[in-house]
Parts: C-alpha cells; structure tokens; sequence
C-alpha cells in the first residue's frame, strides 16, 4: 500500500470509526451451576462489547394444555411487564432491550445490552421477572396484543401454513397449539390460568440461564446469582414430549384472495437425536437451501417461483419438516405436481454422493453464519439444551454432519419423505370447486 | 435463515431493514486496510477471527437511479441474471458451502459471498468469474424474466413490500429514484440479452466497483491475494454520471391500496437528508428518538392516543442523491384513519419537542423527564456494537461507504453523533418533518370482500 492510499485510507474510514477491537475470538461455551442452585451456560465472545443473557424456563406451547392456546406466550410476555414506570425508563435511556421467546418447548425471557450497563439491566428484570405483577387488567391487555400478532401471523402466507401444519401434525395440542392462541381460548384463560403456568415453569428447578458476553464469567455469574435469586425452589415442571403423527385429513386449504398461492408439503420427522438433527438438517440443506438445491430447478427451470425454500422445525417429541413454494395462482396445479416429483425422486433416487458433501459444506458454514451473533446464539445454545442435545452441539454439529454415509442419508430420506405421512397445503386463492 | 431470496435494498428488505438495528456503519483503522488497485479498484481488507469464515461483499455504482424509463428494472434483472444465469463454477459454489447473494438498491448493485475461510481463494476467483466475466444465453434470461415477474408478484400481495415500494415512488417522484427497483413489468418482459451485456460493459468495470473482505485471515496475505486475483482487470476508464439532487415534492401525497388482508398498514414518508449531508448524524439519531429502539418517542405518543396501534418503526434511508425518512404503522384497519392523522401531528410537533433531560429548566420536571436523545444515542452504541457481530454485515457497510462518500473528512461516526444535542433534533425535525410534501400510503383490507 502506498503512503498515498494509506493516507487517503485514513481519512475515508476515519468517517465511520466504530473502534472496532481486535476479535480476540470467541472461547467454546460452559455450563457451570449457580449458587441458587440455576445451570449458566456461559460463552465469552469478545467479538462485541454487547451481552445477551436468556433466562429460559423449559415447557413453552408443549406445556400448553388443551383449549388454553397461547397461555405460554401470554405468560411469558407477562412475565416481562415492568411496572415502574421510572425502571423502564432507566432501560430505556441505557439501550436495554428486553424481548421474549415462546418457542415449542421453551419460553425464554431475553436482555440484550451494552455490557457496561448489564448489572443495571439485571437489577431490573430479576425483580419482574421473579415476581412479575400478573393483574387482570394487564393479562386483558396482553390479550388484545396476541389477537393483533395472529392476524399479523395470518396475513402471511408462510407463517399461517406453518401454523396450520404444526397443528395438523400435533393435533392442535401442546406443539400444536395456536402461538397467539384462537378467539375462544383467549376468552378462556384468565389470570389465574395464568399464575398457575407461570408457577409451573418459572422455578429454580426447572430454569436455566445461557449468556453470551465479553465480560468475563465470574462478572456475569456474580450478577445472575445477585438478581434473580428469588425464584421460588418447587418441583421441576415435567415436559411434554409428543411426537408428530399424521392428521385423518392431510389436506390443509386456507383461501386468500391473493394473486398468488403458497403449496407446501410437509413431513414428520424421528425426536432429535444428535445424528438425526443432522440428518434433518442436511435433508433440509439438500431439498431448499440455495441454488443447486432441488428445489432450486422448480425456479431455475420449470419457472415456477421465485421463493423456493425449507423449513426445519424440532420439538423434543420429534420434527417437522416443511418444503414450499410461491407461485403465480395460475401455475398451482403445474406447482404441486413439480413439487411432488422433486420430492418423490428424491425419495426413490436418494442423494448422490457429491450432493451429500454439498449439502454438508453448506448446512456446515450455514450454522457458522447462524450463531456469529450473540442473539441467535444464545437461542441455539438455549434450543439445543432443552431438545436434549446440549449446547455443545453447536460446535458439534458440524462433526455430526460430517459423520454421515450415503446409505444412512439415503434410508432416512426413503423414512421420512413417505407421502403417505405428508400434510399438502396450499394458501391462495380458492379452486374452482371452494368457489362454488 | 427462513428463505433463501434475493434482497433488495431498500424496497425488498423493507419490513426486514425496519427491525434492523444498525444505522449505516463502516469499520476501522485498525486492523483494516484500504488499497486501490492500478485498474481503480477500491478494496478494505478487514479480520475479524472469531469463527473461520471469509465474507467478500463488491458492490458497483449502479441502481434504479442509473436507469431510464425505458430500462426501469435492467439493473434487478441484470443482478438476478448474473447471480443465477450467468458465467463462473456454480456447482464450486454449493461445493464450498458458499453462501451468495446479491442486491439491487436505488443507489447501488451488491454482490456478496460467505464461506469457509479455507476456501477464500475460491470466494475471490468466484466473484471474479461471476461479476466481471459474465455473459448470458438468450434462453437463459428469458426463463429468469420469469422468475423476476414472480418476485414482482409476491411483492404486490405483501402489503409491506408494497407499501414501502409505492412510498418510495412517491416521495422521490420525478427524480430517477422514484422508478421501483423492481421494474416495469413491460421493460422486465421486452429486455434482450444484447441489452443486458450492454449495460454490463457499462457499468461492471473495477473502476465503479469497491470491494471489502471481512474476516478470518491475515491482512498481508489476503492483500496479495486479492491482487493476484483481480489486478489484471482492465482500467475501464468508467466516469460516473452525476445525478441532481432530489426535490422534495412541495405537496403531500396520498395512496391507499386495498388487498385481501386482516392487518392494516401505515407507511408515512418524508424528504430527509443524502448520505453526505451534514444534517444525516442529526436525522439519525432523531429517527431513533422517535421511531426505534425501545418504546420510542412517535411509539408512545401513538400508543397512548390509539390503542388499535400494533407496531411502529422508523428508518432513515440514505442515498447519494438524496434521503428519506419512512415510518411503518401496523394498526387495527377501522383506525387507520386516525392513526394516520395522530402519527402526523406528532411528527409535525417534532420540533419543539424536549428530547433531553436538559431542555427543562424545571428540576422537578427534568427529574421527571425521559431522556430520549441519551436513549437514542445508546441505541445507536448497541446497533453498532450488534453489527460488528456480523461478517457480511460489517464487508457491506464498507462498500457502502467506499462508494458513497464524498467527504474529505467526514469524522469519525460515534463521535459525530455524541456531539448531536437536543437543538439539533429540533432543528433536524422542524426542517424535515415541519413542511408539507409528505407521503402517505396505506393497505387495508378489501372493500366488500374478496374480489
């Protein structure tokens, strides 16, 4: 470089200087145990001066019982309600974000912050979050927000058939409850359904903490063990564990008045063991992710769609694997007998030997992107915990992966690709007979 | 990841860049390096160690505003083109567990490829091949016109892709950057391959191109490789046309389109500062004070008058030639109406709003007070300390910022933006938000049914 351009460098970067450090890289997770007695996995990352901690209770819309939807993503939004008023101001003014999670078999409450300012964001939501102020007033009001997020959720396309699915395959219960729960069930619950759920699953026996931070661990344990040390010590909460079975009916039709249909076909998959995550993720790797997947040619070639794509999704009791398309409503029926030729191929041929080394390169370097930020880290290390693989497969996946043959590859696609256990959806416009 | 799709600056990753928390960024003296190539190739070389993976983003100084009427979505479907259907070792890409992708915006066209670190080489060679060496089959652009009238259409049915396509259209009405980045589905249809290649030996030259590699290497090494790769690229002598400034309309405007939706949707928009303009580090932070981050200002005000009120954000787009500032409303449809009318009035109140705990004389009241400029101001801390996470984040930020600054010294940015005060937030709000040549567009489901 020559002096010239190392100047001119100078002053162009001098613009937008963050003061980035070095990355002195990130050291491989731990779990250690609190003085109350609550797991920490602890990872140190320097790659930021930010910290992500998650208090995760295990449970989520697995633990939901029937005719009580969305009991878990009420209670774990009100487990979040600050009340005074000049503490949330404080997290205000400090950039602290607090968010939660109401995933299939955990809820999480989450606290992103600069780190200088971790201790004033633990005082905080340690004291809500061990005690929060769960009024009827205020389980009314977090009502009113959960009918609007469902009908965010029902206006597209891929999150409503992905509801429909998980609910077809779990038989509208627990996993397969309805997130932002349904019109009735919201009538239903009432604040001491709510109580009782958050007395279940938010006790020391059952939590666990995961954080990701560049302050060292003893900082963070001091002030996890300093915060929330109120959490009342009952008997750990069981989990639910259900597997996904195929519905009586396996056809899901939700009409929109759209210029443009959704098809998707989605599968049941084996609980998650560490081999068959990989097999799933490689599956799901082979079937849509990225050019030169195979659904890649229903764009590529046949012209169908400009959206191809998959979707994994893991509960304790098993998986669900969703393949889809977005098409012109005009081209559906053309889509949905191109879709089930990819998949039925798939199934007969199996998976060619160099397309199985794609697919492991690339779900490999794929789940490095997924966790080089703190956030989405945290709720992988946090997943793999409660699905039973331990967080230790976020590093270990990619060994997973790699351990996998052509023969064991190719039988659990023949396994799991079985039509006969498939759900088809279709979200769009009504065909000609729902029109009579 | 849920989906593999092209983004697109600005409007395609509309109501994904809303919840983005990063203002525009770009890294460091330290370890960076910035080296310009004999053929004008501007490049930044950046480690970033923490996991084994090599992010290489070029982008060239071309978008929607290099277009005409007549070739409104050339460079949308030149981009798809020349990631999906043209020359370079696809096959080496999926091999190398590459990931790529690319966008178009109004300002510029971005490249981008992740992998491996061991394969950093092959990342390199790869948008070589693809970017510069590109030629394309007939047939083959004839099956992606196909593709692209796809995405035309599952933009059109998503009311926030749409609504954030239309608001830009309007606001920027009459300058080239109110053409959709999308395209006209007639030009997209009519386009020719002699056309697209034509616009290719245009505007892919290394010199209207910048390049940033961000990641797990060592800077000496990846500079001669860098070299070794692209420095036999020809100087093309490429001299940028220089565009005029936008014009702020001098008149507000109003859209409302309906579709087969439950949720109602507000997009407001307003004329806002370029990229270079000195009024942007205000506009920044003031756009966090009101539309960002935690329970914001615009947030609270709408949210304590209508309770039919979801979700609000607000993002301040920057462009070479010109900026706006666009806030996003989803809010039950009966209200749309008066949510629209409450969002305007707080926003034209803007400028005379107490941001800091300062501007209150009364020390009851200024005990009292919720601070948003220092709030605002710790978000932008947290955004910026968020992206540094992210690789592919971090190489385009550089990019950007390689090929749209035109400032000698334009400071360095947490600095810049400490020194905002509260005046500046109200002088920021009162010039930009206090006039009357705003955007208006709603979506709200269809009248009598479906159609």
């Amino acid at each position: 470089m020559s002096l010239r351009t190392g100047r001119r460098a100078a002053l162009l970067f001098l613009g937008l200087g963050l003061g980035l450090r070095a990355a002195a890289g990130a050291v491989p997770p731990e779990r250690t145990v609190l003085a109350s007695g609550i797991p920490l996995v602890f990872q140190r990352d320097a790659a930021s001066a930010v910290t992500v901690v998650a208090l995760v209770a295990p449970g989520g819309r697995a633990a939901v019982p029937r005719g009580q939807d969305g009991l878990a993503t009420l209670t774990t939004r009100l487990s979040l309600e600050i009340p005074d008023e000049e503490k949330v101001r404080d997290l205000m003014a400090q950039a602290t974000r607090t968010s939660f999670v109401c995933a299939e078999d955990f809820s999480a409450v989450v606290v992103e912050c600069l780190s200088e300012n971790l201790e004033a964001a633990l005082k905080v939501t340690g004291r809500i979050v061990t005690s929060p102020l769960l009024s009827g007033l205020r389980v009314a009001r977090a009502k009113e927000l959960l009918s609007l997020y469902a009908r965010e959720e029902a206006d597209d396309p891929a999150s409503a058939a992905h509801a429909a699915v998980l609910a077809g395959f779990f038989g509208g219960v627990g996993v397969g409850s309805a997130l932002y729960g349904t019109e009735e069930s919201l009538k239903a619950v009432d604040r001491k359904d709510v109580q009782a759920f958050y007395r279940s699953r938010f006790v020391r026996s059952s939590v666990f903490f995961v954080a990701v931070s560049d302050l060292d661990p003893g900082t963070v344990r001091g002030l996890l063990e300093k915060s929330f040390s109120g959490f009342p010590a009952a008997a750990p909460a069981a989990l639910a564990a259900a597997a996904p079975e195929p519905p009586a009916d396996r056809d899901i039709r939700l009409n929109r008045d759209t210029e443009r249909a959704f098809i998707g076909r989605a599968f049941p998959l084996p609980a998650p063991s560490v081999r068959d995550h990989a097999l799933g993720a490689l599956l799901e790797t082979a079937i849509g992710r990225g050019p030169g997947s195979r659904l890649w040619r229903l764009r590529a070639e046949e012209r169908l769609a400009y959206t191809v794509d998959s979707r994994l999704t893991w509960t304790r009791g098993g998986g669900v694997l969703e393949v889809f398309l977005e098409t012109s409503a005009d081209k559906a029926g053309r889509a949905e007998e191109a879709l089930d030729g990819v998949l039925e191929r798939l199934r007969t041929d199996g998976l060619p030997a160099g397309e199985l080394e794609a697919a492991k390169a690339m779900a490999a370097a794929g789940h490095l992107r997924a966790v080089e930020g703190k956030a989405a880290r945290v709720r992988l290390l946090a997943g793999f915990e409660v699905l039973g693989l331990g967080f230790g497969h976020v590093a270990g996946l990619e060994g997973a992966l790699d351990a996998v043959s052509g023969e064991a590859v190719d039988a659990y696609i023949k396994s799991v690709l079985a039509p006969e256990r498939a759900i088809r959806i279709v979200v769009g416009p009504a065909g000609p007979a729902e029109r009579k | 990841m849920t989906r593999f799709s092209r983004w697109i600056l600005a409007a395609g990753l509309f109501p994904a860049f809303l919840a983005l928390p990063a203002p525009p960024l770009a890294g460091a003296l330290d370890p960076g390096r910035y080296v310009v190539l004999e053929n004008g190739l501007r490049v930044f070389l950046y480690e970033k160690r923490d996991l084994p993976l090599v992010h290489v983003v070029t982008g060239f100084d071309l978008g929607s505003k290099n277009e005409t009427g007549e070739t409104n979505g050339f460079v949308h479907l030149l981009e798809h083109a020349i990631l999906f259907r043209g020359s370079g070792d696809r096959a080496g890409l999926r091999r190398h567990g590459a990931y790529f992708n690319g966008s178009t915006g109004q300002d510029l066209a971005v490249f981008e490829i992740s992998l491996p670190s061991a394969h950093a080489g092959f990342a390199l060679r790869s948008q070589k091949d693809i970017l510069f060496g590109f030629d394309l089959d007939p047939r083959e652009l004839e099956a992606e016109k196909e593709v692209v009238l796809e995405e035309l259409g599952e933009m059109e049915d998503d009311p926030d892709r749409a609504a954030a396509d239309r608001v830009l259209r309007e606001i920027f009405a009459g300058h080239p950057y109110g053409r959709s980045v999308y395209g006209d589905r007639g030009v997209i249809a009519a386009a020719t391959a002699e056309g697209l290649l034509a616009f290719h030996r245009r505007f892919f030259t290394a010199d209207n191109a910048a390049m940033a590699v961000v990641g797990d290497f060592e800077t000496g090494e990846m500079e001669r490789l860098v070299r070794e790769v692209f420095g036999d690229l020809p100087r093309a002598g490429h001299a940028a046309a220089a565009l005029p400034m936008a014009v702020p309309l001098g008149k507000d405007s109003v859209v409302r389109l309906e579709k087969d939706v439950t949720e109602g949707t507000l997009y407001l928009a307003f004329p806002a500062p370029d990229y270079n303009h000195p009024d942007g580090y205000a506009m920044r932070v003031l756009v966090e004070a009101l539309g960002r981050g935690i329970n914001p200002l615009l947030s609270a005000r709408l949210r304590s008058e209508r309770d039919t009120v979801q979700r609000v954000s607000m993002s301040y787009l920057e462009f070479r030639y010109g900026g706006a500032a666009v806030v996003a409303v989803k809010a039950v449809p009966s209200d749309l109406a008066a949510v629209e009318r409450t969002a305007l009035s707080v926003l034209k109140r803007a400028g005379s709003e107490n941001y800091s705990k300062k501007d209150f004389l009364d020390p009851v009241a200024e005990m009292a007070a919720f601070d948003f400029l220092e709030s605002a101001k710790n978000q932008i801390r947290f955004s910026s300390g968020q992206a540094e996470e992210s690789g592919l984040q971090l190489a385009g930020s550089f990019v950007r910022h390689m090929l749209l600054n035109t400032r000698e010294k334009p400071g360095r940015y947490l600095d810049e933006i400490g020194r905002i005060g509260s005046g500046d937030l109200r002088r920021t709000a009162a010039r930009y938000f206090g006039r009357a040549d705003h955007v208006v567009v709603t979506v709200a489901p269809r009248r009598g049914g479906p159609k």
